[in-house]
């Protein structure tokens, strides 16, 4: 038997348990989710700016999309194992994980898509006084556009799994790997298109974004569910998603395997 | 089934000041220091062995077992399990073993122990009817039915542990490698648990190595002992053997009453008992005087308590 048979073959085991365990942290997690709706606190900002004359050619309608969208996609890339992973490590708790015969890794994964029914139940409430209130806020796009978004937001969602698994493994290496992580999230926030869309930079900030890491985990998605992204664009972009998949494939199976030779099981 | 050669693990220690002071300094410059925690130890385990692998705390005995588990990389050295090389961590080496540590290990701790069950099964791909079979076997040898559906963190300590061991056994491991397994225990679940890993190893041939404090575990569970001290192995060998070397000596008790007892310095316990603690190389001419004035007294011959043995083992050692 193969090692990904080995792995599906165990993995809806694994999602119920691990769906039964997240709902058995609900507050927590409802908190988690809830701070993921910074979208909508910058959609009421933002649209009162843009109300007076559009922001670099975006309306005050294109803004509002824009971060409606923006909190859906949060919602569907949400990841937080790298304080999950540091935990562990530091506290040898991840011995557990590593005496068992599939991947630490592949039990994270499935960790984080478990928590996705969850969110979703808190999002649809959210998306419906979205849908009450403002019901031009939520127009779907065409069906290409749909599949492209679909494609992407599972790339977006790999990306930030790969970049904390990343920075997780850091904890290996170093005490303090949540700081570095902190200080990636907050480059992040600014560049990624989570506090104000790319296209508000000026053009040349822009041109060094497209090739950043930050845009591929969730500006792109937004921008193709929000209409502002289409067809051979969206699959350039979608080819740059695809290339940071893997160079963040590559780190964290790097610093995964090294680090794992160094773990000292401390505290088990 | 266990082959230990030169087996080394060396630890880098950071050195930090205390205080503020010392906070700030390890900012820019940060010193650290080698422990040796296990030092060039050699020792091997046939299949079916019980072994107790015992020391003072610290002395590498955990560290030894998190490298037979392969959560450890050696520094130098080499060990196989069962013909693996643990380090690799291979699928099949880690269905052929386990680990039980202490009381923190696997369980899920807001579910019931159930559910860890279940994704072990998953985990390790274990036939459903073996599944079945297994899990009702370590219900009934542990009592795990009245609590196998409550919340782990609901579990009383002793519970808990009896609910990790079944969920490290559930794939029917080979080698069990157990640290501490009674710790904390009540006297009865001890008694369950000394029993029961007594019973899984008859029953499945499986090589059992474990460290523990508790000196009635050893002397219940196994037969062979490995001594470890400073990362060392001091001693490898019989039970008996280990009395003999480490021993103070022999104590005779007596039951009655007679001046050759008062002449070779018996001194009186309760119950009309009389003992005296001598070197084991003159047991035989101590017993051949007391029988010749005293032919039907009652006369027993107790080695030390392990207690004892251990204690006088690891102090003479680091005199």
């Amino acid at each position: 038997m193969s090692s990904l048979w080995r792995h599906l073959k165990a993995t809806p085991a694994m999602f119920r348990v691990s769906l039964a365990d997240t709902v058995a942290y609900r507050a927590e997690l409802a908190i988690w989710v809830l701070t993921a709706t910074l979208p909508l606190v910058m959609l009421a900002l933002w649209e009162t700016i843009a109300a007076g004359a559009p922001i670099a050619g975006m309306t005050k309608i294109e803004v509002s999309r824009y971060f409606a969208a923006a909190l859906i996609v949060r919602q569907l890339t949400g990841a937080w194992i790298v304080w999950e992973m540091n935990f562990e490590i530091r506290n040898g708790s991840l011995s557990a994980k590593l005496l068992k015969p599939l991947h630490p890794i592949w039990v994270w994964a499935v960790w984080t898509v478990s928590a996705m029914p969850f969110r979703m139940i808190v999002l649809t409430p959210l998306l419906a006084l979205l849908a009450w209130a403002r019901p031009e806020l939520l127009t779907l796009p065409a069906a290409p556009d749909l599949a492209l978004f679909a494609v992407s937001v599972t790339l977006a969602l790999a990306l930030a799994f790969l970049v904390q698994t990343a920075f997780g493994s850091l904890a290996f290496f170093m005490d303090r790997s949540i700081g570095m992580f902190s200080l990636w999230f907050g480059l992040w926030s600014f560049l990624s298109g989570y506090i104000a869309p790319t296209a508000f930079f000026p053009s040349w900030a822009q041109n060094i974004l497209y090739y950043l890491p930050f845009r591929a985990t969730l500006s792109i998605p937004v921008e193709i569910l929000s209409g502002r992204l289409h067809g051979g664009l969206a699959w350039q972009e979608i080819g740059i998603q695809c290339v940071w998949v893997c160079v963040f494939g590559i780190i964290a199976r790097t610093l995964w395997n090294t680090g794992v030779a160094r773990y000292e099981a401390f505290g088990s | 089934m266990i082959e230990v050669e030169q087996l080394t693990k060396v630890y880098r220690v950071p050195i930090r000041e205390p205080g503020i002071v010392g906070s700030v300094t390890s900012l820019w410059r940060r010193e650290y220091k080698e422990v040796r925690a296990v030092d060039a130890i050699d020792f091997s385990v046939a299949a079916g062995e019980r072994v107790g692998f015992l020391g003072p705390n610290g002395a590498g005995k955990t560290t030894t077992l998190k490298m037979l588990t392969g959560l450890l990389h050696p520094s130098a050295g080499s060990c196989r399990v069962a013909g693996w090389k643990p380090q690799d961590r291979q699928r099949d080496f880690l269905r052929t073993i386990t680990l039980v540590m202490g009381q923190k290990q696997q369980l899920i701790w807001d579910l019931p122990a159930i559910e860890t069950f279940a994704l072990n099964k998953a985990l390790f791909d274990i036939p459903s009817k073996q599944y079945a079979e297994t899990l009702s076997e370590l219900t009934k040898l542990l009592s795990l039915q009245e609590f196998l559906h409550q919340p782990v963190r609901n579990l009383s300590l002793g519970q808990r542990m009896r609910c990790e061991l079944a969920a490290a056994l559930l794939h029917r491991p080979k080698v069990l490698f157990l640290d501490e397994p009674t710790i904390g225990m009540d006297v009865e679940v001890q008694a369950i648990v000394r029993q029961f890993i007594i019973e899984y190893n008859q029953r499945y041939e499986a090589t059992i190595m474990l460290t523990s404090h508790d000196m009635a575990d050893v002397a219940r569970m196994v037969r062979r002992v490995i001594l470890i001290d400073r990362g060392v192995v001091r001693y490898d060998g019989s039970l008996e053997g280990l009395s003999r070397e480490f021993g103070s000596g022999r104590t005779l008790v007596v039951r009655g009453n007679g001046p050759v007892l008062d002449r070779l310095g018996f001194s009186l316990m309760e119950d009309d008992k009389r003992r005296l603690t001598i070197s084991p190389d003159r047991v035989n001419e101590v017993l051949g005087d007391i029988l010749r004035e005293l032919p039907q007294v009652e006369l027993t011959v107790v080695d030390p308590p392990l207690d004892d043995v251990l204690r006088r083992a690891f102090g003479e050692k680091r005199e």
